[in-house]
Order: C-alpha cells, then structure tokens, then sequence
C-alpha cells in the first residue's frame, strides 16, 4: 500500500488519531449531574415511601449515595472504553452477546429454580440479586453485547456489499433479535428493554445500508408479532388502555400517567425548586426511575426541561454528527447502536411521561437512578467518545478519492475550521 | 454547533426525525407546564392537601385539699396499636412481644387479624400506656404503627363522682362539671391544612400551609374539698349502712359565700369505667337533679318568714290541738300529745305541723291562709329563698323543682298550708341548703358555686369572691332568733352528739313522698339540714343530709341526723374551729 501514495489510499485506513468530541463528555456529565441533584432532592422522600409502603428500611441518602456509586462506576467503565483499542472491542462481540445471552437463560434457569439470587419482581425474572454489590440486569449486559456484535458483523457484510443478503445478512440478524427478544420480552416481560434492542438494531441496520423493501418489511413484521404479542399479554393490553385514557382508571399505569401529568403540570415556568416536590413524596410510582423526566419538570419547570432536552438532543446529535463523520462502516455502526439505544430510550421514556405514546416501562438514560443500564450506557458512549478521534471532515467524506492534494480532513475533528488543526498555540 | 451532515444519507434523516420528535416534546410540555399549569396546580392541590385536626387538651379538675389545689380529673395518653399487614413481616415476633407487654390489651383475635388480606389497617391493642407501647417500640416490629389517644384518668378514684361526670368515647362530657363546663374544657382544636405525602403525613412544603394552633381547655378548679368529700363519702356510706338506706345525698357548703364544700350521692360509680354502670341512676347528682318535696326543713323558712313580717316570735305561743282544720282538710301532728298553749319553739322542736300553719294563718287574717299570707310565703320561699327555682350551679342537670304561685288555682290555701311544713312544693337539696345559708348568714342569698377559680400557666386564678344575689332577704334579727330557734330545736333532742363549746343548729325532716298521685304511709324520705360553727354570729358551714329508698321509711331524726352529727363533728376539727364558752 505504501506506494500508492497518499491520494490512493483507502479512505479508512489513513485516518488519523485527533482528540476526541469533549462535547459527548460534557453533556453526558451534564445529564449525570442532573440526575444526581434530582435524586439528591428527592431520596429522601423516596426511601420515607419505601419505608412506609414496603416496611424496608433505607436510610435518607441511600439513594444518592448508591447513585454515586453507580456513577463512578460507570465512569470507570467510560475510561474503559474510551481507551482499550475499539478494534480489540469489536473482536470481543461475539463473546460479549454469548454471555450476554448465557446470563439471560442463567437467570431464567434461576427464577424457575426460585433461588434467592433471582427475586420475581412484577410478575418476572429480570435481575440478579448479589447482596452488598445490588443488583445486575443481564439484559442490559446483552445490549451492549448486541452493539459490539452486529456492529462488527453488520460492517463486515456491508463491506463486503452482502447487507441485503437474506442468507448472509437478513437471517443471521433476524435470528439474533428474535432470540434477544425472546428472552428480554417474553421471558422477563421487559418490554421497554426489548424495544431498545429493537432500536438499536433498526439504527444499525438502516446506517448499514439495508434497503427501503427490506427494512419496511421488517417494520410490518415486527409490528405484526408485537400486536400479537400484545393481545397474548393482557398486561400490555391494559396500557394502551391506559394510554388512550379509557375505562382502565384504577390501573396503576392511568395512575402513573395522571400523576406524571400531574408533577409536569405543576412544575409551571420554572419549577417549584428543589426540595419542593411533593409528588415524589408518594403519588407518582417510579419517582426516581422511570418518573423521573415528571418530578424534573415539577423540580425544574419548562425551562429546567427545556435544558435538559436541549442537552438529550445535542447528545444524540453528537452521535449523528459523529457517526456521519466516520469513515470505517464497522464504526459507523457501532455509534448507529448507541444512537439506536440512547434514542430509543430518551423518546419512549419523555413520550409516556408526558402522555403521548403508551408506558414501556423504560428509563431515562443518565438521568434516571439505576446502575445497571447507566454503567452500560456510560460504556457505550465511552465507546462512542473514542471513536470521534476517528471522525473526517465532511468534504472528504463528500469526495472520498477525488482529490489531488494531500487531504488533511483526516487530522480534523468535527466542526473544527480547516485551520484549526495547524495552530499549535 | 455544527452538524455537516451528509447532504441526503440517511443520518440527515434520522436528525430530522429526532428534531421533529423533540418538537412535539415541546409543544407538549408548553401546552401542561405552561398553558395549562393552573389546571395541573388544582389536580395536584385536590390530591395533596389535607386538613389535619390538632387536638386541643382537655382542661384538667382540680379540688381544693385545705388550702392546696389537688387534681382530680387528668389527662393520659394511652396508645392504640395498629397493624399494616402488608408490611407485616415477622408474624411470630409481633404476637409474642404484644402477648408479653400488652397481654391484657390485645384483641382477642389479634394473631388472625395481622393477615387479613387487603388491609392496611388493623387495631391490635387499646389502651396501650406508654411505658408499653415503648417496649413494643423497642422490638422494632416492622409493620406496626402507634396512634396516641386522651383519656381522661381520675386520680381520686370514684371520689365526687357525680360532681365530676365523664367523657364520653366522642369527647363529649357526660354529666356534672365535665358536661355544664364543656366548652371550656374542651378548648378549641386547632387545625393544620398542609400538603402531604401519599401516606397523609404533612409535609413542610408549599406556601398554602395553613397552621391554627389549638386553645387547650380551661383547667377548671372546683371550689370542692377532696378532704370533706371523702369524708363525707364515707360518713353517708356509714350511714346508709346502719340506716339500711338505699340511697343518700350530702351537699356540704359554706353559707357565707355559696360554695359548695363537698357533694356526695351514693350509690356512685368510677368514672374511668363509666361504661360498666348498669344503672344510670348513678350518673345523677340527687343534690342538684332530684327535686323532693323537702318537708319540715322548711319550717325554718315558715319560722323565719313570719319572725321577719313580724307576726310571730318562737317564745309567742298557739293553741295546740294536734289537728288543724284548712279548708276542708284536716292537718295532723306526726307527734301527738304536746297539746295546749305551746310556744312556736316547742312547735319546731318536735316539728309540729300546726305551729307552723298557725304562723301561715297569721301572715294572713289570723285564722285563714289570706291570699295575702300566700304572696308573702311565695314572695319568701320562692323570690328570696329560691325553691323552685334553678340555682345556676355550674353543674349539668340542674332541675328546677316546683313552687306554685299563689295567683293559679293550685295555689290555694290548702296548698300553702302544706307549704308552711314543707309539703306541696318540689326543691332540690341544693335549692334548700342555698335557702338555709341565707337565713343563718344574716339575709344575704349566694348563688351556689362550685368553681372556685382556674388553673392558668401561671398558676391559680380564684375567682372574685362571690358577691350575694340578693341581700337583706331577711332581717338579721330574724336570722338570729331562727338560728336560736334551730340550735335549741337540736340542743333539746339530739344536743349531746355535738361537741361541747360550739354553735350548732338544724332541723329534721320526714318527707311524705307521692305514691301513685297519693301521699304513701309506707316511704318517706329523712333529711337533716343544719349549720354549725363556734358562735351565732359565725356559721361556718351548711350540711344538708337525705336518705331514701324505694318503700322505704326513713326518718330524719334516725336516720339523716346522725349522718349530719358525724360530718359536723368532723368539719369542726378540719376547719380549726376554736370553741367558744
């Protein structure tokens, strides 16, 4: 390759290390510390109504101080991933979804063996309960398991132009998220974690180049076995019951909606500050989780929301952004995921919140307490943060073996003006 | 910050997507944040506020014990001890510890009722007190809640029983002081309207917070003496005992200021169990609430009435014949034999009836009961003395008995001559004894008191001393000679029970009670109401006894005076009264 000089050389392979997108960091810490204020302010009254309502026994800065936790671990799993060489990781796939689905049918095995390490919550199995270290959603494990995964396979077949192929491509894809869903859906009835995954495949598959027949048949298809699913479940019955507000008013998801409503509502201009909530205090399920956008607007007001959607949005765009500007298609994928992933997760939570789409039972990422989906997240977009060291510029992109100069757009970041990378000073 | 997305791939798609989605996020939360925050404010004021009820206490009784103010009516709390179910964790653990510490308070089916399902609450235990609910507390029994509840706890026991009355399970008093003075025990609740969590605890939050601070209850001191109403307590227990009584009443007071001393009814009953009396009877206060016809106690008002009009003296003389003829009606002696010229002194020593008809008739023409002779024993008995009439004594139930007045038809001469002996009118003890301290203090009527003043944060308020309602109802020349009168009526019979050097007078009563609209031979009511003190001019207290029972004879000679004798005796001691000559 070397004598081919630098205007024949394959785009992917010339491109240089440049400093990463701080701008990922700085919004993911952002949302980090808004999330951490939030439940800074509301813990207390939370562990008062789990007290109250369970008979537990948390003390007042169990949740914050637990959330503190998640976050530092979450950040060392960013490090992580924002150092160890993404072509190493991408090696990994394979082995990261097989024990992501061994730890899903490990856990199934458990619930049905009513061991103590797998507690039954809401009618399933979805966790692992460890004692002193809290416990470990498998499902969030084979998320990133499935990322890592069809980000490598999926590349490799659109490199190799086969994405439309059924045999190559289609089935294997197919196979892997019916499985996934199998277990994340029907086993541990997580709807909110399977559309995810769904997400996170459709992102990967449309930036991989499937085709408008394909990917729409796949919609059809998915929206068919969901309706099925939906009727075969009554529970997923009732909240779409719920949310087109019919005669299910003693359901706890109308409850939840109204009270979210409610909290929102409230929250007016600009908030009633923190420590003021009073609908965390007991009325709205889920204060710290999946509520938590709710007791955020009642905290925080529309323009306290109007921020953090402003940060949500310029994180995902970020993730555009950068994706766009990545050369090798195996990158462009694996940020394709993340985008899939967060994106799912930051539209259906905000949707059911604020009561125009139907509850999943989904959380809101960064902002919502809970370790395992965070530290996974957090992992992702460590990911994601090495590789906007990767990115071009977009008029390389544009012209990828039409110039006849030396391209520098591989030493730049994105938005950065063509000089800025030969200042030193 | 800029995106340089690809002109046409599918990130430019997936951009406008996501920008359409968070546009809809925006309207959306303007439309319910901004647009229609009033709506959400109401939604959420309906579902978070609630108005707490702050108890005020309830005013504690005090007595008087000489001259120390002791209670007899306080406030405890005890603890009712709930469960959650749901929360209910140890089952075993919570039995065993409240059939350890609580045994006598649980409910008999306490053990099933921690299972029922769909329940969040269960009463466990009543009654707790708190050294109890403490030790419960200690055993960190999850899914048990406390509730504190008042009650009223009498120190004294069943002392001045029907004085105190009771609070019933609304907190409303029931009879007696705890009933008349009510509002001012109760105080005023206060209130606290607040938002609140989902399990209804306020919380500190919001600006609509309404907070009432409650007004306790008055502490009420009562002008009775736990030392005299014990003993007298005990004396008409006695009394009753060696008279075979059923029933018997004492009303002890001072006749210089109307205040009641003491006020004694037997049977009586504990007012912390008031809710095991079987016989309501017992709630009542006889001395205030049991109009009788009075009988010959009231000869004493007929002597004073004529001494003060100046128609007769107790040395003046009448033609006794053991029968009197009113009317068409003949009025006989309950003592026979003292006939021919006798002195009205004789008459009222052996309580002869025709003596004090005679004075009646010389109220009037001499030798008929005159309508005249009526309005003026009206005008006595009724308007200055105060029979048939309510006293206004702080205490519920008070009846007002019956006087009839001269101008009806009733009110004939055959009526007053009953009168004149203390038939043919309806008074209570406390009407009577009222009556009586005015005619030995000189002429001046109190309105009987029995609260004496109140206990504040800073200590004892005495009322004003008790101004009289109405002076010089009659002269105090008449009051000397019907104080003389009374004390040779007792020195002549009954003199040596007394102790030697004081002044002590009084007067027997046997009341004929109507039976069936007839006058019974078969039950009569005795009293005894008299004063004592260390000379004529110093009568320091007023006891007036009653016994009585259903078909029962009782007379006031046997049976009331001795009580009287005993309760004399004794107050002579407690009040220091030094003897005179």
């Amino acid at each position: 390759m070397r004598d081919r000089g630098w205007n024949e050389r394959p785009s992917s392979d010339v491109v240089r290390r440049h400093r990463p997108d701080y701008l990922i960091l700085l919004f993911m810490g952002l949302l980090m510390l808004i999330g951490l204020v939030t439940l800074y302010a509301i813990g207390p009254q939370r562990a008062n109504v789990l007290n109250n309502s369970y008979g537990s026994n948390y003390g007042p800065t169990y949740f914050f101080v637990k959330q503190i936790i998640s976050l530092a671990v979450a950040l060392v799993g960013f490090v992580i991933f924002a150092t160890v060489p993404y072509e190493w990781v991408l090696k990994q796939g394979k082995k990261l979804l097989w024990i992501g689905l061994g730890l899903c049918a490990v856990l199934f095995i458990a619930g049905v063996a009513r061991l103590s390490i797998a507690p039954p919550t809401l009618g399933a199995v979805r966790w692992f309960q460890l004692g002193i270290f809290g416990s470990i959603q498998p499902a969030e494990l084979l998320k990133f398991g499935i990322l890592v995964f069809l980000g490598g396979f999926i590349g490799l077949r659109a490199k190799q132009g086969h994405v439309n192929d059924l045999y190559k491509t289609l089935i294997p894809v197919a196979a892997v998220t019916t499985i996934s869903l199998l277990f994340v859906v029907i086993l541990q009835k997580d709807l909110g974690t399977g559309v995810a995954i769904t997400g996170i495949i459709a992102a990967m598959m449309m930036i991989g180049g499937v085709n408008k027949r394909i990917g729409i048949i796949a919609l059809i298809t998915l929206a068919v076995i969901g309706s099925i699913f939906i009727v075969i479940e009554p529970n997923r019955v009732q909240r779409i019951v719920t949310y087109t507000g019919g005669s299910d008013a003693q359901g706890g998801n109308r409850y939840q909606i109204d009270n979210a409503l409610i909290a929102i509502g409230t929250g007016g201009l600009t908030g009633v500050g923190i420590g003021n909530s009073v609908q965390a205090s007991g009325y709205l399920p889920e204060a710290t989780n999946d509520s938590v956008f709710a007791i955020m607007g009642e905290i925080f007001g529309f323009i306290g929301l109007m921020v953090i959607l402003l940060i949500l949005f310029g994180l995902l765009m970020r993730l555009l952004s950068i994706m766009d500007h990545l050369v090798d298609i195996r990158l462009k994928l694996l940020v394709a995921g993340v985008f899939g992933w967060f994106g799912t997760h930051v539209i259906l939570n905000i949707a059911a919140i604020i009561g125009v789409f139907p509850l999943t039972g989904i959380t809101l990422p960064l902002l919502s307490f809970g370790g395992t989906s965070l530290i996974f997240l957090t992992a992702a977009l460590g990911l994601v943060f090495q590789l906007s060291r990767y990115t071009v510029h977009s008029s390389r992109l544009a012209k990828v073996g039409d110039s006849k100069h030396e391209d520098s757009g591989s030493r730049r970041r994105v938005g950065r003006t063509r000089y800025a990378s030969r200042c030193s000073s | 910050m800029k995106l340089e997305l690809l002109k046409g791939s599918r990130t430019r798609i997936l951009a406008a997507v996501i920008l359409a989605i968070v546009a809809i996020f925006v309207v959306r939360l303007f439309y319910l944040q901004v647009v229609k925050y009033d709506y959400y404010v109401g939604l959420a004021k309906a579902e978070q506020q609630s108005r707490f009820v702050i108890p005020a206490s309830r005013g504690i009784i005090y007595a008087k014990s000489g001259t120390a103010i002791v209670p007899m009516v306080m406030n405890e709390t005890v603890y009712t001890v709930f469960a959650d179910p749901a929360t209910v964790k140890d089952k075993t653990k919570i039995t065993d510890t409240l059939r350890q510490v609580a045994g006598g308070n649980v409910r008999a089916d306490f053990a099933q009722l921690l299972s029922t399902p769909n329940s969040r609450y269960q009463i466990l235990a009543t009654k707790v007190t708190r050294t109890q609910a403490d030790k419960i507390k200690a055993a960190n029994l999850s899914g048990i809640g406390f509730q504190a509840v008042s009650q009223r706890v009498y120190p004294e026991g069943s002392l001045g029983a029907q004085v105190l009355g009771f609070v019933d399970t609304t907190g409303q008093g029931r009879y007696g002081v705890e009933n008349y003075q009510n509002d001012a025990l109760k105080g005023v609740d206060g209130y606290l309207k607040a938002v609140t969590d989902v399990n209804n605890v306020p919380l500190t939050i919001g600006n609509d917070n309404v907070s009432q601070p409650a007004v306790n209850g008055k502490n009420i001191v009562l002008s009775l003496d736990r030392n005299i109403q014990s003993y007298v307590e005990s004396a008409l227990a006695a009394g009753l005992q060696r008279s075979g009584a059923k029933k018997g009443s004492v009303l002890v007071m001072d006749p210089n200021n109307g205040k009641v001393l003491a006020m004694a009814n037997l049977p009586t009953y504990d007012p912390a169990n008031y809710g095991q009396v079987s016989d309501v009877a017992a709630f009542n206060n006889d001395t205030i609430s049991a109009p009788y016809e009075p009988g010959s106690d009231v000869k004493t008002y007929t002597l004073a009435t004529g001494i003060d009009k100046g128609v007769v003296k107790a040395s003046d003389t009448y033609n006794n014949t053991d029968y009197i003829k009113v009317g068409d009606i003949i009025i006989s002696n309950a003592t026979l034999g003292r006939t021919g010229n006798i002195t009205f002194q004789t008459a009222l020593t052996w309580s002869l009836n025709t003596g004090f008809v005679t004075i009646a008739q010389r109220l009037g023409d001499g030798t008929n009961i005159t309508k005249s002779a009526r309005d003026i024993m009206y005008d006595y008995f009724h308007n200055r003395f105060g029979l048939g009439s309510l006293t206004g004594i702080e205490l519920a139930n008070e009846a007002p008995g019956t006087v009839i007045s001269p101008d009806t038809v009733q009110g004939n001469a055959v009526r007053y001559s009953n009168m004149a002996f203390g038939q043919g009118l309806d008074a209570t003890l406390i009407q009577v004894a009222s009556g009586f301290s005015a005619i030995v203090n000189g002429g001046s009527f109190y309105k009987p008191t029995i609260i004496d003043g109140y206990m504040t944060d800073t200590g004892f308020k005495q009322n004003a001393t008790p101004k009289p309602i109405r002076t010089n109802i009659i002269a105090q020349s008449t009051s000397v000679q019907v104080k003389q009168a009374t004390r040779d009526a007792r020195a002549t019979s009954f003199g040596r029970t007394d102790k030697p050097g004081y002044y002590i007078g009084g007067k027997t009563g046997t009341s004929q009670v109507i039976v069936n609209g007839q006058y019974s031979n078969s039950e009569t009511i005795g009293t005894y109401l008299g004063f004592g003190g260390s000379s004529i001019d110093t009568p320091r207290y007023v006891i007036m006894v009653q016994v009585s029972g259903k078909d029962q004879k009782l007379g006031g000679a046997q049976d009331a005076l001795p009580i009287f004798t005993n309760i004399s005796n004794w107050m002579l001691d407690y009040l220091k009264i030094q003897p005179k000559g």
